[in-house]
Parts: structure tokens; sequence; C-alpha cells
């Protein structure tokens, strides 16, 4: 039997690039490691929670974004998980939400990199041009990311 | 108001069945099949309120009229009444995309409203999330979950007629029980201002809106995460 599933996402791919930022951070397996306080730990819990719940929207969850973290990320490690979460956006324009799985995956992404987080045009391609606008270097990086397969 | 028992220029009888916002248990819907085939009924269809509309001859339909009840069902009221509530699967249990609990409300706001009078026919529709699959902002009152127990209202919008109206938001993310303070206030301001036959749109653009605004107590509540992914991520 096929399932159409929810608009076809594939949050389990999403989880992937994060756990390798995790395996990389010095805090991993020590007592420092606290995921809610964390940028990466906490996009890992809402994968989690989507997953286990079944659901694609958490509202009010854009609130608890840890934006406290200030750990030091390499650009080139979180590409991947920002190219992921670009391939897995439905491109929901109008109805975009920051509350959406995607949106708190990728804005907590952002926060390590960007001083603010990009409002959501609700497209990949109007995306893309506004972080070219903030972050150029990242830009490239992303851009390259995304013409790999995924 | 009336009933929603229709002659068709084929001779035959439409009747308009309600369910609980186009729920159905599988008991419900395989003893209406029975009925149906009992009574004679000749085509059944789906129609754009999520009510069942079966056409017979005639001399079936009293039976059928008479046998709804017995499967939790009932005829639709028509005319210048509250109608059938349009409502989307938005639940925790049906949609990933549902941001609140859209189709319980529905149901409880059909069984509250269904059938009272109003100057011109008021249709009701909730949605779950902001993709509003039920067309909220076409519906003479139309709710959209904007979190998990809030709700953003619309009212004066309808989709039919040669100029369609979009309804104005009035109310923002408010608590479920508000939505029905909200509701009494609307019905009640429109039975007392609304002409005969006057769409509530059409009474809007007449006096304003301000007529129809909420209450003093129908206030904006906070947006709070769900508990449980609130402990989910401490623990």
């Amino acid at each position: 039997m096929r399932y159409a599933g929810p608009a076809g996402m594939d949050l389990e791919k999403m989880a992937v690039p994060l756990e390798n930022i995790c395996s990389q951070c010095d805090y991993k397996g020590t007592p420092d490691c606290r995921e809610p306080e964390c940028l990466m730990g906490f996009a890992r819990r809402v994968l989690s929670y989507a997953v286990q719940k079944g659901l694609l929207d958490v509202p009010g969850a854009s609130s608890l974004i840890p934006k406290g973290d200030f750990k030091h990320y390499y650009p080139e490690a979180l590409v991947p998980a920002l190219a992921e979460t670009c391939r897995q956006c439905k491109e929901c324009r109008d109805n975009h939400t920051p509350d959406c799985v995607v949106a708190l995956v990728r804005s907590s992404v952002e926060y390590t990199v960007l001083s603010d987080s990009i409002p959501y045009p609700g497209s990949v391609f109007m995306y893309l041009a506004r972080i070219k606008e903030q972050n150029p270097e990242l830009a490239a990086l992303l851009a390259g990311e995304l013409s790999k397969k995924g | 108001m009336g009933d929603g028992i229709f002659r068709q220029k084929n001779g035959m009888v439409a009747i308009d069945i309600v369910a609980s916002c186009g729920v159905m248990t599988p008991e419900q819907l395989s003893g209406l099949a029975r009925l149906s085939e009992e009574c004679g009924v000749f085509r059944i269809k789906l129609s754009t309120r999520q009510t069942l509309v079966a056409v017979l001859d005639e001399k079936g339909a009293g039976r059928l009229v008479e046998s709804l009840p017995g499967l939790g069902l009932k005829v639709s009221p028509y005319g210048n009444v509250v109608r059938a509530v349009k409502a989307c699967a938005g639940s925790s249990a049906l949609c990933p995309r549902a941001v609140g609990e859209a189709l319980a409300l529905g149901i409880e706001i059909q069984d509250k409203y269904l059938g009272m009078e109003v100057p011109k026919d008021f249709k009701i529709a909730v949605a779950g999330c902001l993709r509003g699959c039920t067309d909220p902002y076409c519906a003479d009152l139309g709710i959209v979950s904007s979190g998990r127990e809030v709700f953003d209202v619309s009212i004066g919008g309808f989709g039919g007629s040669s100029k369609p109206l979009h309804g104005e938001v009035v109310a923002r993310r408010i608590k479920r029980e508000d939505v029905f303070l909200l509701i009494d206030h609307v019905l009640n301001r429109f039975r007392a201002l609304g002409e005969p036959g006057e769409k509530l749109g059409r009474a809007i653009t007449r006096l304003g809106l301000t007529p129809f605004l909420p209450p003093a107590g129908v206030k904006e509540a906070q947006q709070a995460p769900p508990d449980d992914f609130v402990k989910f991520l401490e623990d």
C-alpha cells in the first residue's frame, strides 16, 4: 500500500546531519551536554517529538529555541543540515509557519551562524537570496551543497 | 426554516442528511446503506457541506426520514438558518498538519447552533491550520486553529454569488470557550441588525464591522507550546 504521507517529508533524514554535528561536539557525552539549551540538541528533540507524535507543526515551539547557545559551529558542518531543511521544505509560501518542524530545525541551525533567524519566505529560492544578503559565504556553501544529490 | 427535502426536476425527492461534520461510524454508514436499499434510494451524493444527499422516489422518502434518527443522523435544516458546519479533519488523530482540535470544535458548534434562525443562511467553516481546507474565509463565520487550544475567527465571508466576499478577521488567538461567546454575539447582532434575506457580509458592508466586533471579554490568549513537548524537551 502506498501512503500519501504528510506532504512526503522525511524527518529522519533531517536528523542525520544534526547527529553528525553533535558527534563532533566537545560537550558530547559530558555532563555539560544539555540538549534543551543547545541549538542542535533542540533541533534533534523537535524531530524526535514530531516523528513520535506524527506531527509536522508544534505550535509555540519556536518560542523555545535556545537562542542563548553561543557555542562555535563551523559553517561547513552546518551546511548539510541547512541544505536538508531546504530539501524537505514543501515551499508552503503563504501557509508557512515558524512552528513547522522543518522551520524549527532551520531556525535552530541559522542561529548558530547568523546574527538573527531569517524570516522564511516560504520558498527555497527566495530563502537563498535572503541568506546571500546576510552572509554571502554561507549562501555559496549552501548552494553548493544543494547542487549535490540529496 | 425548513428541512432539506427537495423535489427534483426528474420527479424524485432529494433528502439532505447531516452527520457530525461528515464524520460517520461504520455502523452509521452501513445502516444508511441498508436503509437506502430498503427505501429505494437511486443515488447518494456527497455535498459541499459534508452532508449526504439521498435521491429517491417520493414513496420511500417518508420512511427514510423517519428512520434517520435511529442511525444518529437527521435531515439537515434548510433556509435562513445556521447550516451544517463544514470542518476539516483537523485533529491530533487525523491530520499531521493540524495545530489544534478543529474537528471536535466544529462538531460541537454544529450540535449547538444547527438550525438556529437568522436573517439569511449562515455558514460556518472550521479549519485546523492556516491552510484552511474548508475555506474559512469564504464562510459567514470562519474559524482557524492558531494554536493547540486557540483560534482565529473571521466573519462576513461568502464564496457564492457573482460578488463573493472574503471574511474579515475579528479575533485572533481566542480560547475555545470564547469562540462560543463570539458566535453567540455575532448571531445575536445579525438577528438584531440584519435585514431579511441579507447575508452577514452585506450587513457588515452596510453597517461596518464595529457592531459585530467581539464583546469585551473575548481576548487574545497567550501562545504556549504543548506541555508534553516542553516535558519531552526537558527529559
